[in-house]
């Protein structure tokens, strides 16, 4: 039946549908989801403290005092981005307030961060008799010494066991943590600069344009490895994982500038463009609430597919030991480390390299299907 | 004092040294409430006079080269940013050829709607029945329901009646309709005609439509300025013009609207040798 039928339907609702319709994008998208959970879920995934402690007839969780503020970030907003998702209508009915809301809680989290005190207990709860203990899936913490050098998998270690100890399985849960945002901050740092150049270069064109084009191919010259190496032996604060964000962040942003530049060229010439200013918007408001919009399908495709090939940078940055530095675990340091010992112990190449994969598949998969969903000439269900 | 006041106009494209001239030293007056028809050709201008109006046209890469534009004893060419965007809209509004880009796409009509209201009456506390009413003006059926409609659900004649609800939400002393028209088809055409008509029965806002037809002009305006080649070759009130016409150019366009119960075989092809 070929029937026109006028569906109510906005331009994202549109694409959600599209996007759905493509059952790798859909499982890409869950397997993110799950992996962002298992982040922000990580010291209650693996921990040597347990969650609950009875003894002495008191009732402790001695994990929260020993929280990390990286790890009260993900345990405090990725549940604040599922929230604001979900009540993303009533939050966003005043664009402005629903942000100001958003901003203000991050502020407050980020000021209580700066004045909390994290309590560095040494000791672990497995073998601290207690009444009643719930200890973690895997009771181990990522940083300790826990048993013998290179176990292979067992049932007490399931991804055996480093080369000083430690717990790969644990290493691995919190370094879902490291990968994860260090791809998604990094990304959002360079899809910031490369936004805001490329709409002011395709908006103003004449010399703005000429100068920012100027820098982009400047900064095209170098390789991002090589700038991203440089920058990282200049200073010495390495085992910074905003500082690796922000290198990561400020040496990849010319491919978006690029994609943002045309199509701004290509949206501010049209008609809606002149109409917009011709009710008195200023160039401001034509710019982030007229032509943005409309560019906001392919910047998301651009971004999910940056987000992939930042996570496997950062990778690459570990593996050759500039990136997080021991003992703060990331996939590409235990992969890196793997390097040494990969006759004998091959669970240390396996485990992480299959995370990496499959994170970088994922993001792939969604960006692939991000790209056919915004593109009106695919035709899919 | 005139509402608009426009004196030696001159808006050149391109390098200096060869310059297009696109509007090539105009003068005209338009008296509040008063509607008046700007007619040429394609190219000869009209466009980017109407555009000059408001600074709407970039420089670069135009360049207005010379003369003034008063709006109610305001120095256009010489104001500053915030107070042009003020006058945008609530002083002189517009109302473009093509409807279906002239809408943004991904936003709906309400929102449209109410980014000008929001811009321009910011006073009004029932925004939303504001834009209902204003959908309700341009003739659009059951209009709560369709504030909900994104622009590719509507039709052409819709999307227009949209726009022009959209330039009249302002409350603009000066609606500048550019060949509203043009993109759309016969019996559209004179259905936005009569809306226009009516509207101009209704207020005392002054209305210039631009248009290369003649046809529409006769029975809509109260003045007539014929433009070519960058310039204005004759001007006057509607009836005389056509009754009338003194430039070569003038009657030539006349001659082009085909006439009802008149057998023509071809139709009129301007006759450039004669006029220049
Ligand atoms: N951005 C521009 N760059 C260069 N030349 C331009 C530009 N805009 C307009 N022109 C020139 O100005 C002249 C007048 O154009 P204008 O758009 O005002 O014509 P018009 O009378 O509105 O025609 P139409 O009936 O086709 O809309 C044309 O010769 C055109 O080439
Ligand atoms: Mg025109």
């Amino acid at each position: 039946m070929n029937q026109t039928n006028f569906v109510h339907e906005s331009y994202a609702q549109r694409i959600w549908r599209r996007f759905r319709a493509e059952p790798f994008a859909r499982n890409g998208l869950w397997t993110i989801l799950v992996l962002f959970a298992v982040a922000a879920l990580a010291p209650f995934l693996a921990n040597s403290h347990a969650i609950i402690r009875v003894a002495d007839g008191r009732v402790t969780f001695p994990i929260f005092p020993s929280l990390e503020p990286i790890e009260w970030r993900f345990l405090l907003y990725v549940p604040l981005a599922g929230l604001a998702w979900l009540f993303r209508r009533r939050l966003f009915a005043r664009p402005l307030g629903g942000a100001t809301f958003l901003l203000a809680l991050v502020i407050l989290i980020e000021v209580w961060l700066v004045f909390h005190h994290v309590v560095n207990d040494p000791t672990n709860d497995r073998d601290r008799p207690a009444a009643f203990k719930l200890m973690p899936l895997v009771p181990f913490s990522p940083v300790e010494t826990a048993s013998e050098p290179f176990l292979p998998p067992s049932w007490t270690h399931p991804c055996g066991t480093d080369s000083t100890g430690r717990d790969i399985a644990a290493r691995m849960l919190h370094g879902a943590r490291t990968s994860l945002s260090i791809g998604f901050v990094a990304q959002s740092i360079a899809l910031s600069i490369g936004v805001t150049l490329g709409s002011l270069a395709g908006y103003y064109r004449s010399w703005p344009d000429i100068a920012i084009c100027r820098l982009i191919e400047i900064m095209d010259c170098f390789p991002p490895l090589l700038l991203i190496l440089v920058a990282v032996s200049l200073f010495e604060s390495q085992n910074n994982m905003f500082y690796i964000m922000a290198v990561i962040g400020l040496t990849t942003w010319t491919g978006m500038a690029r994609l943002v530049r045309g199509e701004f060229l290509r949206l501010s010439g049209l008609p809606f463009t002149l109409a917009a200013q011709a009710i008195g918007a200023g160039d401001l408001r034509v710019i982030v609430r007229h032509i943005l919009p409309n560019a906001l399908g392919p910047i998301l495709v651009a971004g999910t597919f940056g987000v992939a090939s930042t996570i496997l940078l950062e990778s690459s940055l570990s593996f050759l030991g500039f990136g997080m530095q021991a003992p703060t675990p990331s996939w590409g340091d235990i992969l890196g480390e793997s390097r040494l010992y990969i006759d004998f112990a091959w669970w240390l190449a396996f485990f992480p390299g299959l995370a990496i994969l499959i994170t970088i598949m994922s993001y792939n998969f969604v960006g692939e299907g991000l790209r056919d969903a915004v593109d009106p000439r695919l035709r899919i269900k | 004092m005139a509402l608009l006041h426009v004196e030696n106009l001159g808006i050149h494209f391109g390098p200096p040294e060869d310059p297009v001239r696109a509007v090539d030293g105009i003068s005209f007056e338009m008296a509040a409430g008063e509607t008046m028809a700007l007619v040429g050709e394609s190219g000869s201008g009209k466009s980017v006079t109407a555009l000059a109006l408001t600074r709407l046209l970039a420089s670069p890469p135009a360049r207005y080269v010379s003369g003034r534009i008063e709006f109610e004893g305001r120095d256009v060419l010489r104001l500053p940013e915030r107070e042009l965007r003020a006058l945008r809209g609530s002083g002189i509004a517009y109302v473009f050829q093509e409807p279906s880009s002239s809408l943004n796409p991904v936003f709906t009509i309400g929102y449209q709607i109410r980014e000008a209201i929001d811009l321009h009456r910011p006073e009004i506390r029932d925004v939303t029945g504001e834009i209902v009413r204003a959908l309700d003006t341009v003739g659009i059926r059951e209009p709560e329901k369709r504030l909900n409609d994104y622009p590719h659900q509507l039709s052409g004649g819709m999307q227009q009646r949209v726009m022009i609800a959209m330039a009249l939400a302002c409350r603009p002393r000066l609606l500048v309709a550019d060949e509203p028209t043009t993109a759309l088809d016969v019996t559209i055409q004179k259905q936005i005609m009569d809306l226009l008509k009516a509207l101009k029965q209704q207020s005392n806002m002054a209305i210039l439509l631009i248009t290369h037809n003649f046809g529409l002009v006769a029975d809509f305006a109260d003045r007539v300025l014929v433009m070519f080649q960058g310039r204005i070759v004759e001007s006057g009130p509607t009836a005389e013009v056509l009754r009338n016409p003194q430039h070569l150019y003038t009657r030539a366009l006349i001659e082009c609207v085909p006439k009802l119960g008149q057998k023509q075989r071809r139709l009129k092809v301007i006759d450039y040798a004669g006029i220049n």
